[in-house]
């Protein structure tokens, strides 16, 4: 008797200790989860409650509403803008600093840096930096665009935000990446009489291949839930050209109280994230090489 | 040959350096802009030094908005919440990696998966969950949908499992128990995992946005990345204040990533501080 309860006891313990953490995934994102898209295959009151079930009625409803249309291609243009830009910029500081020499380790802090800055204090700064009229980059590359009141060039700020925000983590991926590059092989191709230009593309990019590919879809998956810097930076203006699908899943959802409609763009999120990151490993397949 | 590699070096060091004057712009002139007159704001061209070193606009921040007010509140969600966070993680890493039981594998991989579903595409019903138990505006109910870090999780996981499972069988034969086992092997063997899993948490929780922005309304409950944008000065030109705050809070992190630099570069090239 004693000891059946001894090993009871025992038995139960490694539950026990990964209860807290299965309680916690239940509560805020399985059931979430799933009442989400339970929400978005109905109609739903005021404080939450399902009311009736309509089908496909709200998707049908979204795919035609234009402020979603506007929502989902901006949101694809920032990905498209942001994630080759972020890569090109982050790539060039790596191939710059990935051979150690004097001032190597100085210019990789000054890489480093942007990571100490929270997204709401940089989007602060960069509101100031673009300010039109009295900003500093207007200024310094003689310029007079009317940054956050042209829809052409709102969008650009986000990604110029965006980018300056993702470099420290992207960099320092890159970095190491370049740095793991076995230098045998570099010298080799060098004796052979290779240039940097085939350098870098027969040796050193598909060597980091598994890391870009990781950079791509994590950014992707960035992209697709971007919303903070649209908050306190551009207010999704002007005239909606930087309306995201997540700030629109949160206006539509606390300012406009649509919970059925604000659940059916949460569910077009996960679907997006979901879909792309599967392409890229995919593509992964393919194309990534593996040491 | 060795003249033109030479040259194409030093280039090469140049332009690093003029690319990093460039990304440490927008901090330095945080810093510089912190101290503008407000008069200085509105000219043209706009100034890129200080002329004179007052620190009014930090006074201004301090005793002007709830800036303080701010910090302890994120400082609390951030440090309670890490603690909590690490210590769930913990628990269940432990009976990952070292019990068998019945489902281990399901059930890791079912908190692995929440992974798959970003906190912030869920907002809205995590908060009706939240204003249901009636956390709106409280600690608990900011730091609520952050208490469970799969990333820390599968990378404890991964570094418990380097620890010979013979070092327990050896524990429990010296009436060992699972948990002073837990705190006195395991945990020290491991700690530089978690230490920099630690870091990195805190640092996450402090720089949210979207969720605390949500589920705080009383101004003495905001958090410090959304109070900021709150402050008041930012529609008017009066930027003073915002650049001293911000100044205030990227300081300690700057002085920490400096003498952290070798471990921090360490722990995000081993993949410990991506997620």
């Amino acid at each position: 008797m004693n000891l059946q309860r001894s090993s009871l006891v025992r038995n139960s313990k490694p539950y026990l200790f990964m209860a807290p953490a299965l309680v916690l995934a239940y509560l805020f994102s399985y059931r979430p989860f799933f009442k989400t898209v339970a929400n978005s295959f109905s109609l739903v009151n005021f404080s939450g409650k399902i009311i009736e079930f309509v089908g496909l009625e709200n998707y049908k409803n979204l795919l035609v509403d234009q402020n979603f249309q506007i929502s989902l291609l901006n949101t694809f243009r920032f990905a498209l803008l942001f994630i080759p830009i972020n890569l090109l910029v982050c790539l060039l500081a790596a191939l710059l600093v990935y051979r150690k020499r004097r001032f190597a380790a100085w210019n990789e802090t000054l890489f480093m840096l942007p990571m100490v800055v929270a997204m709401s204090s940089a989007a602060l700064v960069f509101r100031a930096l673009f300010n039109p009229n009295i900003g500093v980059i207007n200024y310094v590359f003689n310029l007079t665009i009317q940054w956050f009141n042209d829809p052409a060039w709102a969008m650009f700020t986000l990604v110029a935000l965006g980018v300056w925000m993702a470099m420290g983590l992207d960099f320092l991926l890159l970095l190491g990446a370049l740095r793991s590059v076995p230098t045998t092989i570099i010298e080799a191709a060098e004796i052979e009489g290779a240039g940097p230009v085939a350098k870098f593309f027969r040796i050193q990019l598909p060597m980091i291949s598994p890391t870009i590919l990781f950079i791509i879809s994590t950014r992707l998956r960035d992209s697709m839930l971007l919303s903070g810097p649209v908050l306190v930076m551009t207010g999704g203006g002007p005239l909606r050209s930087t309306q995201t699908l997540v700030y629109q899943m949160y206006i539509e959802g606390f300012s406009g109280g649509n919970y059925s409609k604000g659940s059916t763009i949460s569910v077009v999120v996960f679907l997006l994230t979901f879909l792309l990151i599967l392409l890229a490993f995919r593509f992964e397949r393919r194309r990534v090489f593996y040491q | 040959m060795r003249t033109s590699q030479h040259i194409g070096n030093g280039m090469k060091a140049v332009a690093a350096t003029l690319l990093g004057f460039v990304v440490v712009f927008p901090i330095y002139y945080t810093v510089a802009a912190s101290f503008f007159s407000l008069h200085e704001f509105s000219m043209f061209p706009p100034r890129l030094f200080p002329t004179s070193f007052s620190p009014i606009h930090y006074i201004r921040a301090i005793t002007e908005s709830p800036l303080l007010r701010f910090m302890g509140n994120s400082l609390v969600v951030s440090g309670v919440g890490t603690i909590i966070r690490m210590a769930v993680a913990i628990l269940a890493a432990f009976a990952v990696a070292f019990f068998d039981f019945k489902g281990k594998r399901v059930l890791f991989f079912l908190i692995i998966g929440t992974m798959m579903l970003p906190p912030d595409a869920l907002i809205i019903e995590n908060y009706l969950t939240v204003s249901r138990f009636g956390l709106v505006d409280s600690y608990l109910g900011i730091m609520s949908v952050y208490l469970l870090g799969p990333v820390q999780l599968f990378m404890l996981r991964q570094s418990f499992k380097t620890i010979p499972r013979t070092y327990r069988e050896i524990a429990s034969i010296d009436g060992c128990s699972d948990l002073s086992f837990l705190f006195a092997v395991v945990l020290p063997l491991s700690r530089p995992v978690v230490l920099a899993l630690s870091l990195h948490s805190f640092v996450t929780l402090w720089n949210t946005y979207l969720w605390p922005l949500l589920v705080t309304n009383a101004p003495q409950m905001r958090t410090v990345q959304v109070g900021i944008t709150l402050l008041g000065y930012v529609d008017s030109l009066d930027f003073g204040p915002i650049f001293a705050a911000i100044t205030l809070m990227i300081m300690p992190s700057i002085l920490l990533l400096l003498v952290l630099r070798k471990k921090i570069v360490a722990g995000i090239q081993s993949g410990i501080m991506v997620g």
